[in-house]
């Protein structure tokens, strides 16, 4: 069996580049498109404001511009025939469009104060972070929408999340371990990352829209009203497609089986969570014949004919999604379109400055059931002496408000410290404190190395040198 | 389960990894008839251009508003707008409100009375009388 080569893993994802192109080809344009580099978006900026003081000048019988929306587009088509940097678009195309053009979006001030805010580097162009603001359910074809660079990005998100977790607390528990991951690129965190970066969504998708606003097809809340009735559409049955099936895979999930940490590992997601049956929103799902009134035959190559369901191919047969389901989609498209344009390091350095820069307690996250049974139990796997728990101090044991210090010893070693209202709640506390302790603990940052930071060609001239990394025995078997 | 997990969020610290610049967007409003805003209009002519090119991540936006005084408008991420009528102005005490719109927050103007805020607790501990030196009756 060949040797793996890691080496060569991280930066094999990307083809290698013909430097003799000098212009990027995109998949919206039949012709090239030059990147637009900053310097060029600020004089194409400065020079609509030029000409529209220039259109000011002009006699007064001229049509005064209400809005600067008008000065901006006609500026735009005289800036494109004198300067003819971009080239015109080809009006016989019969591509429908779904979302603005390239063109639109390389003239749109909010694109590129989003590319600015976030500091992007001028490798990745408009255009694409264009793309990545359009979501399936805006446009279903994956050649438009953000799609393909949000599957690799929610990749490369969740990879780097979970190096820096296990490589920082190797003794993290399963459960805890799929919790930190959420709370650092779940949905919810991801959507709030978006609010936070100033990008605004649309109340409806179209090709008249603003090409720095999300675009995705909203889904009608369950508590409005379904047009022509009184009802709301949560009571109504059948008006929204029904989710997942349940059990994810599992050979016994008809039997309502317990989903256990073991098996979230293999079957689920990396959250924990039940892999639904959209990988993405307003993906189409795979469902029997019968069902699918909409499936096209296809000819097998023994002459049996199986029947696929048919892809949307416009956003009035998508299913409409949710902002945050939205959002997300996004900051993972941002990432992965970070990686094709730019490479690993940036993607690296993206989810350094905009994950791992928020703060999470992570001392907060653990809710036991029975510290003391699994103290004792770490305790005999591990060599301690048996934990005892003793009283450090008290005060007003018969009063309304007692304080009892408890410290839980192994021979003469305090391994956890609490207080607590009765005696036994101390005990409890303090069992869980020394569980907390054991669970977080963190090697020095001298001894710390990240996978990510030592393997791939990027990484070769850096220095860094690998470090084996402290890899835990296991959780605590009760 | 022995041990389960409680879900949260992830709270952002702005500037600890990438700073966000909290304004995004600034209208500017101009007259061309009023006197009052003679001085917007100077600063439009001569000082928008580099202020738009030192700040690329604000989203600007200017328009006529005749009849009015001149205003700056400007829309922060966390969803509110500050507005600061520059009628009588020079070109660059306008520049200089325009600095001040880019450099706020968003947040209502308020005096904070503690001096530090921080996620963290802190580092020395809070006294407890349980630990440390005992008083004895």
């Amino acid at each position: 069996m060949k040797r793996v080569r890691l080496d060569r893993w991280a930066s094999q994802l990307q083809p290698p580049r013909n430097p003799r192109l000098q212009v990027q080809r995109c998949a919206l344009s039949h012709e090239t498109t030059t990147l637009p580099r900053r310097r060029d978006l600020h004089q194409q900026r400065q020079y609509i404001t030029q000409t529209q003081w220039q259109c000011q000048r002009q006699p007064v019988s001229s049509k005064r511009k209400a809005s600067t929306a008008a000065v901006l587009q006609e500026a735009g088509n005289e800036g494109e025939s004198e300067a003819s940097k971009l080239p015109s678009r080809n009006k016989k195309s019969t591509t429908p469009l779904y979302a603005p053009s390239h063109h639109t979006a390389a003239r749109s001030a909010k694109l590129a104060a989003l590319h600015a805010r976030l500091s992007l580097p001028p490798k990745l162009p408009l255009q694409t972070l264009a793309r990545c603001l359009v979501d399936p359910s805006a446009d279903p074809r994956s050649d438009y929408n953000n799609a393909p660079f949000a599957i690799l990005g929610q990749d490369l998100l969740g990879y780097h999340t979970t190096e820096h977790l296990t490589c920082h607390y190797p003794r993290l528990p399963m459960s805890v371990l799929f919790a930190a991951q959420y709370a650092f690129v779940g949905e919810a965190t991801l959507a709030s990352v978006r609010a936070e970066w100033g990008v605004e969504v649309v109340a409806a998708p179209g090709v008249e829209v603003d090409a720095g606003l999300l675009q995705l097809k909203r889904q009608v809340p369950g508590n409005s009203m379904v047009e022509g009735t009184g009802r709301r559409v949560k009571d109504m049955p059948g008006v929204r497609a029904l989710g997942a099936r349940l059990g994810g895979g599992r050979r016994n999930a008809e039997w309502n089986y317990r989903r256990g940490v073991s098996s979230r590992v293999v079957f689920d997601d990396e959250f924990g969570d039940l892999i639904g049956g959209e990988p993405y929103a307003g993906a189409q799902l795979s469902t029997s014949a019968s069902e699918d009134g909409g499936a096209v035959d296809v000819e097998g190559g023994d002459g049996t004919t199986s029947s696929l369901p048919t892809l949307p191919q416009s956003p009035d047969d998508t299913e409409a999604t949710t902002v945050s389901d939205a959002s997300a989609s996004f900051v993972r498209a941002v990432a992965g379109a970070l990686y094709l344009h730019v490479g690993a390091a940036a993607t690296r350095t993206f989810h350094r400055d905009h994950i791992l820069s928020r703060q999470l307690d992570l001392h907060t996250m653990f809710n036991f059931t029975h510290p003391t049974r699994d103290l004792s139990r770490l305790c005999a796997r591990e060599g301690f002496e048996p934990p005892v728990a003793r009283l450090i101090s008290e005060t007003g044991r018969l009063s309304r408000t007692p304080v009892f210090v408890v410290g839980v010893y192994s021979g003469d070693n305090l391994l956890g410290e609490a207080a607590g209202a009765s005696l036994n709640e101390g005990r409890v506390r303090a069992a869980a404190a020394a569980l907390r302790s054991w669970y977080l603990y963190s090697p020095s940052k001298g001894e710390i190395v990240v996978p990510s930071e030592v393997e791939g060609m990027a990484a070769a001239g850096k220095g860094k040198e690998w470090k084996p990394q402290v890899i835990d025995v296991g959780e605590i078997v009760t | 389960m022995p041990l389960q997990a409680l879900r949260t969020v992830a709270k952002s610290q702005n500037g600890v990894g990438a700073f966000i610049l909290q304004c995004k967007r600034i209208d500017f409003h101009y007259c061309d008839w009023a006197g009052s805003s003679r001085g917007m209009n100077a600063f439009l002519k001569h000082q928008l251009p580099a202020f738009a090119a030192q700040n690329p991540s604000i989203e600007i936006s200017v328009s006529p508003r005749p009849g009015r005084h001149p205003v700056i408008k400007g829309q922060y991420i966390n969803g509110r707008e500050k507005a600061i009528c520059v009628r009588n102005m020079e070109a660059t005490e306008v520049t200089k409100k325009a600095e001040l719109l880019k450099t706020a927050s968003g947040e209502k103007l308020r005096r904070d009375r503690k001096p530090v805020k921080s996620f963290n607790e802190s580092v020395r501990g809070v006294w407890s009388p349980f630990h440390g030196r005992q008083y004895k009756i």
